[in-house]
């Protein structure tokens, strides 16, 4: 089998600054694997490892982010053989059409994929849209909210949690999945695939070599900080009446 | 130009070890750990699961053939997170010694049990009549039989309740005037696989005030009987085997001293910019400032003197004199950067609930195991001058 795995290079959020007029400043920015995409890492890292044969390409579209030399090992280093990152710098700010599009066409590239794997949403934005976008572009069975996955023969199991009940689909592949940040709980790189990581091949290709144009489909009018709600410092007894008391008063809010 | 970044590899060591501590939580368990006087089980399992015990192992063995650098970076983050000392699975000072001086038969029987995620020897030198000077030490090898009977009271011997066996060091008696000339080591089981000890072996904890989790231990050997290739490296060699173990040590019970002084001007900084008292945050007032820019050039120097000293063993440089005098620094400069983050949390800092009472108190024998700083100044000081008056 070959396998795609989809990431997004998400600012810390720690380390994100805010302007006095509440705006957000990436400059300083310190910058991670989004940690959503870290479960569909460790969802298709598993699948792949089942045998010698499976491959696992690692995916992501982004501005000169992507080619950070620490974030590439940092991936590399937890299950894909290879990674692929597509780069424009007017990638810095592409919305979920846009990426999808890219991500489309990247995995169109690659070739003879046989499932691509995304995590429930990214890490900054969190718009829960571009793994569905990418297999409806592609035209493959699409699931999202997949709790865990599983080969099976020549297809994927993959279970979802509902409201009541917990759903078990058999789909057959190709196909795009986006499981749930409960899925699994992403591994620790080990220190030997750290080390090896540098060796493992990677490709950054430009923007322009896509049919794609990465342009924003929405557009954004403001993204700002949520105001500092200040604490209601309400204190609750633990017994009975307690429990009535802030049934009650969250009833107000 | 010198850079004194970390590789990105190295970073990714680290942040690894970070997320793994972070998803263990193990504050709380490591308290318990410690008011119990137990040995952190749990979290060492943990730990061998991830492969961390492996830090050490050449890659034959199943390692990762890490550089020093990157396994006391490592290491460091372990003791910043506040993991009990004398605790770590794995034993970069046992291998070390084993692949110098053992046989390959010696190499796979400790490496075995660092692979099991188990403290694989105590190393048996300190006498009760010969601390520092180790030269006044008394166990004797007698060869009978062509086997060896081992005789003797060691002390101090730290992992005896849980190691398979002794690094025994014992006077052979041949040269009876030149005790450095007449030692050797012996590789003595200390117990089966059972755990029952060996004839002749008895074991006595040590009640200390600190170290809690590892227990120090008296160990009487009664006419130990091992078979002649249980020597470990040259016979009559003995004395000068422990001097190059003696640098590893140093450089290797440094790393804890590092690490508790970081995790403790961590909490004193956090704790001096929430803490109220006239209004205002004591982190505001110039004299808990002024301990804390201290504490953190405390810090800083004991960081890059210990990274700077792996850096000169992992590339073979010598580092006799730069390990004995990291070892009296960091243990005296940690020791003063613990103190004063108990003294800028005040009460709360001379309680065991917070996690610095306990490095405290942990930190406090490592100025003492491994050489103490008195005996640092000892093994330096004539080689410094000799080394400045042959420049004249």
């Amino acid at each position: 089998m070959k396998y795609v795995v989809c990431y997004k290079l998400v600012p810390n959020e720690s380390s994100i600054g805010v302007g006095g007029d509440k705006s957000l400043d990436f400059g300083g920015c310190e910058w991670e694997i989004g940690q959503y995409d870290l479960r569909a890492v460790e969802t298709a890292a598993k699948l792949t490892e089942a045998s010698p044969e499976n491959v696992l390409i690692a995916l992501t579209v982004g501005d000169a982010v992507v080619e950070n030399s620490k974030l590439k090992k940092s991936i590399l280093a937890r299950g894909p053989q290879e990674l692929l990152a597509v780069k424009s710098e007017k990638l810095a700010n592409a919305d979920s059409l846009a990426t999808a599009q890219i991500l489309a066409e990247a995995i169109k590239k690659i070739g003879d994929v046989d499932a691509v794997f995304f995590g429930e949403g990214s890490g900054d934005l969190y718009s829960q849209q571009v793994g569905n976008m990418t297999g409806a572009l592609l035209g493959w069975n699409t699931v999202n909210a997949a709790s865990r996955v599983e080969a099976d023969g020549d297809g994927l199991l993959v279970e979802r949690n509902l409201e009541d009940c917990t759903e078990v689909l058999k789909i057959s592949l190709p196909a795009a999945v986006s499981v749930t940040s409960d899925s699994c709980v992403p591994r620790l790189a080990s220190m030997k695939e750290i080390l090896k990581a540098g060796k493992k091949p990677s490709t950054i290709e430009p923007l322009e070599d896509y049919q794609a144009d990465g342009d924003r489909k929405v557009s954004q009018l403001s993204l700002k900080v949520l105001d500092k709600t200040a604490r209601k410092c309400q204190v609750v007894s633990d017994d009975e009446e307690g429990l009535a008391a802030a049934v009650a008063w969250l009833r107000k809010l | 130009m010198i850079d004194f970044s970390l590789t990105e590899e190295q970073e990714l060591l680290v942040e690894q070890v970070e997320e793994f501590m972070k998803r263990g939580n193990y504050d709380d368990y490591f308290k318990e750990c410690d008011r119990e006087r137990k040995y952190p089980e749990k979290a060492c399992r943990d730990f061998c699961e991830e492969g961390f015990h492996l830090l050490d192992c050449p890659e034959e063995y199943g390692g990762s053939d890490l550089d020093l650098v990157s396994s006391v970076l490592m290491k460091l983050k372990f003791y910043e997170y506040g993991w009990p000392a004398l605790t770590l699975p794995g034993g970069a000072l046992e291998i070390d010694n084993i692949l110098t001086y053992g046989t390959k038969e010696q190499q796979e029987l400790i490496i075995n049990e660092v692979l099991e995620g188990r403290k694989a020897y105590t190393m048996g030198f300190t006498e009760p009549q010969a601390g520092s000077d180790n030269s006044a030490m008394s166990t004797k090898a007698e060869h009978r039989d062509g086997k060896v009977y081992i005789t003797g009271h060691k002390t101090f011997n730290t992992y005896a309740t849980v190691s398979r066996y002794m690094m025994c060091v014992a006077r052979e008696y041949e040269v009876l005037d030149k005790p450095k000339k007449d030692m050797s080591w012996y590789l003595i089981p200390l117990r089966d696989e059972e755990g029952n000890l060996t004839p002749g072996v008895s074991i006595h904890v040590l009640d200390k005030i600190g170290c809690h989790c590892m227990p120090t231990c008296e160990v009487y050997l009664d006419n130990v009987e091992v078979e002649e290739s249980a020597l470990v490296g040259v016979k009559g060699k003995g004395f000068y085997q422990l001097l190059k173990n003696f640098e590893t040590e140093r450089l290797l019970t440094c790393v804890s001293n590092v690490g508790y002084a970081m995790a403790a001007y961590h909490d004193a900084a956090v704790y001096a910019s929430q803490r109220i008292q006239f209004g205002k945050t004591i982190g505001s007032f110039q004299i808990i400032q002024q301990k804390l820019v201290d504490m953190k050039i405390k810090c800083d120097n004991m960081y890059n003197m210990l990274l700077r000293t792996a850096w000169k063993k992992s590339v073979g440089q010598s580092i006799m004199l730069d390990a004995s005098m990291l070892k009296r620094y960091t243990g005296q400069a940690a020791f003063e950067v613990l103190d004063d983050a108990i003294q800028v949390l005040g009460g709360i800092g001379y309680t065991n609930d917070t996690r610095i009472a306990r490095l405290w108190r942990d930190q406090r024998g490592a100025r003492i195991y491994a050489g103490t700083e008195e005996i640092m100044v000892h093994s330096v000081a004539r080689a410094l001058i000799n080394n400045e008056a042959g420049t004249q």
